[in-house]
């Protein structure tokens, strides 16, 4: 009742014509495991009697699947200009990824802007790579059950060479102190058809849409759960999916227009999300329903 | 060719240039300069914060209309969810209740079977890829938030449970009204709720809201048995 296989996804699968890489057929084993998963065992992995809890509890998770890809992409010579993406400097020197992903969003001395992940990706693929942006932004955030994108591998490697380090956002920079004000403001501002700010579902502790467990993120442990937990492996799509595809999904429900990909409007609610989540052992993918 | 966007403060802003934000801007980088001033300070957190809502969607016009914010919407934001003064919190009432619309027909207790689809109908009037969701009308998206007839499990708890609803208070006119005016504008009652003002908005019409009243109040309605 609560959910079931959904034959759609399936076909949108089966149905795709991009050339496959290693992940698809990984996909196909993660996507097979998760209905089982999602017609048999949903409410074994509710967090109590009614709710669906927003993290699925599985040993393993098939998002790990994606890291390597990320990881291969990571050191591929590629794009018009020929480059790896080792001498992307995240934030620790160029190619120094052990623990950087931890410390994002953070001020950018060369673009003289606070990034996150993904924005700071753009950065480096168009610079160094030689990418085109517009190209790379549309494609960022793939279809539910496909090979998934550049971007979100390349998020989920660089972010899990931090795992184990506490986030650590700082805000010693006056634009990172900015980013961060604009974030927080921008989580209570409410506006569209339906009033939405964030914090109309995300203010406090225990609330749900319908079955959905709803994250509290004003918080310090509430966000610590949630910013140390993204790139996450998304059950429901059967890929893997970063901070901004979840927001472009809340922006959806909150009935706003479209959320153009990795703005400063992301980059700020990301710096007030991940700056309250302070201290909390980055540990990804995340595994989410 | 995207440009990438300056950041703030210290790059002036490309778009939705004006007089007021690059005096402010001036003021910033001198504040900046000096460190001597708390800086941002709420105005400029504001500004800052609305040019990146302004920069971060596209769509039609009819569509960025919405991240627009009413007089009411900007009152009831507040950060940390400060308290509201009385005299803005009147203020929201007054807009609130001067917003009401009532079906033609003067009607306000309509069809409670209609309601009850409405009620759990949580679709409508989102946008994707440029595309308002084609639906024939909006749901009432009480679901989503509040616990309906008895032994529902499916449902939300942002707001209270609605279960026994009208059992408890009878279809007096007074009711009745009172009940309209919440779900046409929950701040009628309670300014700033976490209630969306489903009729002040446009998401539910006047007749909608009437099967909605019903599916609340009609001692028949299966949230009253
Ligand atoms: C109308 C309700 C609603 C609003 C408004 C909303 N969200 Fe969400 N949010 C959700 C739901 C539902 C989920 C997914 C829960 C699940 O996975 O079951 C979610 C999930 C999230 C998550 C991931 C939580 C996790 O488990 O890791 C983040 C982060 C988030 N939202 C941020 C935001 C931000 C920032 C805003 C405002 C720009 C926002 N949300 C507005 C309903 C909302
Ligand atoms: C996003 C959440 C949300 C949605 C959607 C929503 N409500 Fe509410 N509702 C609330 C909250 C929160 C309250 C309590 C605060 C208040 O009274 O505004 C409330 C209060 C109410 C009350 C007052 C209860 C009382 O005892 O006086 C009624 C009646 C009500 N809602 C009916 C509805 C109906 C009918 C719908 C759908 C058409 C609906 N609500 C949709 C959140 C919601």
């Amino acid at each position: 009742m609560l959910r079931c296989c959904n034959h759609d996804l399936m076909h949108r699968l089966n149905s795709h014509t991009q050339p496959p890489r290693n992940t698809s057929l990984l996909a196909l084993i993660a996507l097979f495991i998760s209905i089982v998963m999602n017609c048999g065992l949903t409410p074994a992995f509710a967090q109590n009697d009614l709710s669906v809890g927003r993290k699925m509890l599985l040993e393993d998770n098939p998002g790990e699947l994606w890291i390597d890809d990320g990881k291969a992409l990571f050191f591929q010579v590629r794009g018009p200009k020929q480059a790896s993406l080792e001498r992307c400097d995240f934030g620790l020197g160029p190619g120094k990824l052990e623990g950087a992903a931890a410390r994002l969003p953070r001020y950018f001395a060369d673009t003289k802007r606070v990034e996150d992940l993904e924005s700071r990706l753009l950065t480096c693929m168009t610079q160094l790579q030689g990418f085109e942006r517009s190209a790379l932004e549309r494609n960022a955030i793939s279809e539910p059950a496909s090979r998934g994108s550049e971007i979100e591998a390349l998020a989920l490697y660089i972010t899990s060479r931090s795992n184990g380090h506490p986030i650590q956002v700082s805000l010693d920079h006056p634009q990172e102190k900015a980013m961060y004000k604009a974030g927080e403001y921008l989580f209570f501002r409410r506006s569209g058809t339906n009033d939405f700010g964030c914090v109309q579902c995300h203010g406090e502790p225990d609330k749900r849409i319908r079955l959905q467990d709803l994250a509290p993120l004003t918080t310090h442990r509430g966000a610590q759960e949630v910013a140390a937990s993204w790139p996450a492996y998304r059950g429901a799509h059967y890929v893997v999916r970063t901070l901004q595809w979840r927001l472009n999904d809340c922006v959806w429900q909150m009935r706003l227009p479209d959320l153009k990909y990795a703005t400063d409007y992301s980059i700020a609610l990301t710096t007030y999300l991940n700056r309250t989540g302070n201290g909390a052992p980055v540990q990804v993918p995340g595994f989410k329903r | 060719m995207h440009t990438p966007q300056p950041n703030y403060p210290l790059n002036p802003p490309l778009k939705h240039q004006n007089h007021q934000l690059r005096l402010a801007l001036f003021g910033l980088s001198l504040c900046l300069l000096l460190s001597a001033c708390g800086y941002p300070d709420a105005n400029t957190t504001r500004e800052l914060a609305e040019r990146m809502v302004l920069e971060a969607f596209s769509g039609s016009p009819t569509h960025l209309k919405r991240i627009e914010q009413d007089p009411s919407q900007q009152l009831c934001s507040r950060i940390n969810n400060a308290p509201i003064s009385a005299a803005d919190a009147s203020t929201v009432l007054e807009t609130a209740r001067a917003s009401i619309q009532y079906p033609a027909s003067g009607v306000l207790m309509g069809d409670w079977k209609i309601g009850d689809t409405l009620a759990h109908d949580g679709a409508g009037d989102r946008i994707r890829n440029g595309k308002t969701e084609a639906t024939t009308r909006n749901g009432g998206l009480c679901q989503n938030c509040h616990g309906l007839a008895p032994g529902e499990i499916n449902v939300g708890n942002l707001g209270p449970s609605l279960t026994g609803y009208g059992k408890l208070r009878g279809t007096d006119p007074a009711i009745v009204k009172y009940t309209y005016d919440k779900i046409y504008n929950a701040w009628s009652v309670m300014p700033c709720s976490n209630m969306p003002r489903l009729g002040a908005t446009g998401h539910l019409t006047p007749t909608q809201i009437s099967h909605l009243v019903a599916y609340l109040l009609d001692q028949k309605s299966p949230i009253n048995q």
